[in-house]
């Protein structure tokens, strides 16, 4: 049963990549302005269920529904209100911030002088303000991990997916990001995987904690480390043992 | 929120940016426009028509407008080849080169973006193909005071050619999983694949009308030249001979360059919609 106040469910989801189960009957809600981290060891699923989620890779069984909407059966609706990064996003070298976030923008409905008032916005907040009109060919990997935040915030999405969002940031870009996601949970849901429990722990709430495909745990860290007596860490080493 | 055909013209209008932010765009108007001064020397220099004559044979080619603008035209085809290049990468890339991660996860029809892509790829070349003419035009009008009608069908045909290439391409960029390797592949299928298979139906007397390249040819059969007459008894080595001595129908070939366009075109579609960002 699907409500309004789930902004991201995900039932019985699983993948197989070429007889290699990556996602195992998975099955989790994330209700609307929640913040919950998927975390779990190397291969454990998390950015092949971020990957189903964006519609960049087919389930081999189970549904995903963000927003109520049917991810496999409606795309395009689903994902207009969701703002992503997957991986390590590579950008047309070709292009500057600029053209690349009008380019993303237009194909979100946005024009004129509100995208062009947006565009300088997010540029603003991921402090690539004065790389606005250099090709993104010049760029660091940390400065492109900036611009994909910036694309990901451009159109003020109600829900954001992040596939570790602060990879390849320096320590300042990292503390930088982290602030900016704090001030977007306030108002957004946020959805997403890291390795890096310290920030899990700064952003989230919640964590979903996945190894071999399926949910081992989802419960607040708040509570996780009250009924375990350990911190986070010490809940994750418990729970993941054995794994690879 | 934009309708399908909103998003193609913005998906048509950046890729259309990125295609002319590219080196080889300008390599490869470089490369005709060199290409055709070049020919302008040699036809002249060297008096082509004379030397293709074969009086002993009885066969006699006159200078005319249209002996010239067929070999003017014909380096247009540089601009075909840059086409390949244009298209090779254009899905491939999008996987290969993680752009996708970024571009895939926006509203928008996968369907839309191949097309949009695809229309980006066919206006950059058409500049090229279009500077390429207006020489040939001009170099016509400075040296014969007129135009053959002919180079309208030949323009027309070289646009279907553009398109059933950039469709062969698209079809290996959306199959493979490198640009290099659809470049490669769809270069092999005219350069390799296509003559083989041309040159053995035409020594055993079977018009390749159904080939691609063959079909491409029609750019210089709209003139009303024989092309069995100019080349078919003056070109030594033999292996080419059996494939100059006919001429294809430039309507047939028109219209099979388009059937290849939209079969390769609908086919990059599908395998495009099912590809996985893994």
């Amino acid at each position: 049963m699907l409500t309004m106040h789930e902004s991201i469910v995900i039932e019985n989801l699983s993948k197989y990549y070429n007889g290699f189960l990556a996602l195992d009957k998975l099955s989790l809600k994330v209700k609307s302005n929640e913040d919950v981290a998927l975390v779990g060891p190397n291969g454990a699923g998390k950015t092949t269920a971020l990957k189903i989620l964006c519609g960049l890779i087919h389930p081999s069984s189970g549904a995903a529904y963000i927003n109520g909407i049917n991810v496999v059966g409606e795309r395009e609706r689903a994902l207009s209100n969701v703002g992503a990064i997957v991986e390590t996003p590579e950008f047309y070298q070709f292009l500057t911030p600029n053209e690349t976030l009008s380019y993303l923008g237009r194909l979100r409905g946005m024009d004129g002088r509100e995208l062009k008032s947006r565009i300088n916005e997010v540029l603003k907040l991921v402090k690539l303000d004065e790389w606005v009109n250099i090709r993104i060919e010049k760029f660091s990997r940390g400065m492109k991990q900036r611009l994909a935040f910036a694309q990901a915030l451009l159109h003020d999405p109600p829900i954001l997916i992040l596939d570790e969002p602060t990879l390849g940031l320096d320590p300042r870009g990292m503390v930088e990001m982290r602030d900016i996601l704090k001030k977007a949970r306030k108002e957004k849901t946020v959805f997403f995987a890291s390795h890096m429990l310290a920030e899990v722990v700064k952003v989230c709430d919640k964590i979903a904690l996945i190894d071999h495909g399926r949910l081992l745990v989802y419960d607040s860290i708040a509570h996780l480390k009250k009924k375990y007596r350990k911190s986070l860490e010490g809940v994750y080493l418990k729970l993941t043992e054995g794994a690879i | 929120m934009n309708t399908e055909f909103e998003k193609l013209k913005i998906v048509t209008r950046y890729e259309l940016l990125k295609q002319f932010r590219r080196k080889r765009f300008y390599g490869a108007l470089v490369i005709v426009i060199l290409a055709q001064i070049l020919v302008i020397g040699l036809y002249k220099g060297l008096d082509l028509p004379t030397a293709l004559s074969k009086p002993s044979l009885g066969i006699i080619i006159a200078d005319s407008p249209e002996l010239f603008a067929i070999f003017m035209v014909s380096m247009t085809s540089f601009a075909v080849l840059a086409a390949v290049f244009f298209a090779g990468d254009a899905i491939a890339s999008e996987f290969e080169h993680k752009t996708g991660y970024v571009l895939f996860p926006n509203p928008v029809k996968r369907s839309t973006i191949v097309i949009g892509k695809y229309l980006a790829c066919f206006l950059a070349t058409l500049v090229i193909l279009s500077i390429g003419y207006v020489i040939s035009a001009i170099a016509l009008l400075v040296l014969y005071q007129g135009i053959p009608v002919g180079i309208l069908g030949s323009l027309a045909i070289s646009i279907a050619l553009v398109f059933g290439v950039l469709g062969i391409a698209f079809f290996f960029s959306s199959l493979l999983k490198g640009g290099m390797g659809a470049t490669i592949a769809t270069l092999i299928i005219f350069m390799v694949v296509s003559p083989i298979i041309r040159s053995s139906l035409s020594y055993t007397g079977h018009e390749p009308w159904f080939l691609p390249d063959y079909a491409g040819d029609a750019v210089s059969s709209t003139y009303n030249i024989n092309f069995a007459q100019i080349f078919g008894g003056t070109l030594s080595g033999g292996g080419m001979q059996g494939m100059m001595t006919m001429t294809p129908n430039p309507v047939v070939s028109f219209f099979v360059l388009l059937i290849y366009a939209l079969v390769t075109l609908l086919a990059s579609i599908w395998l495009t919609k099912r590809k996985e960002m893994t």
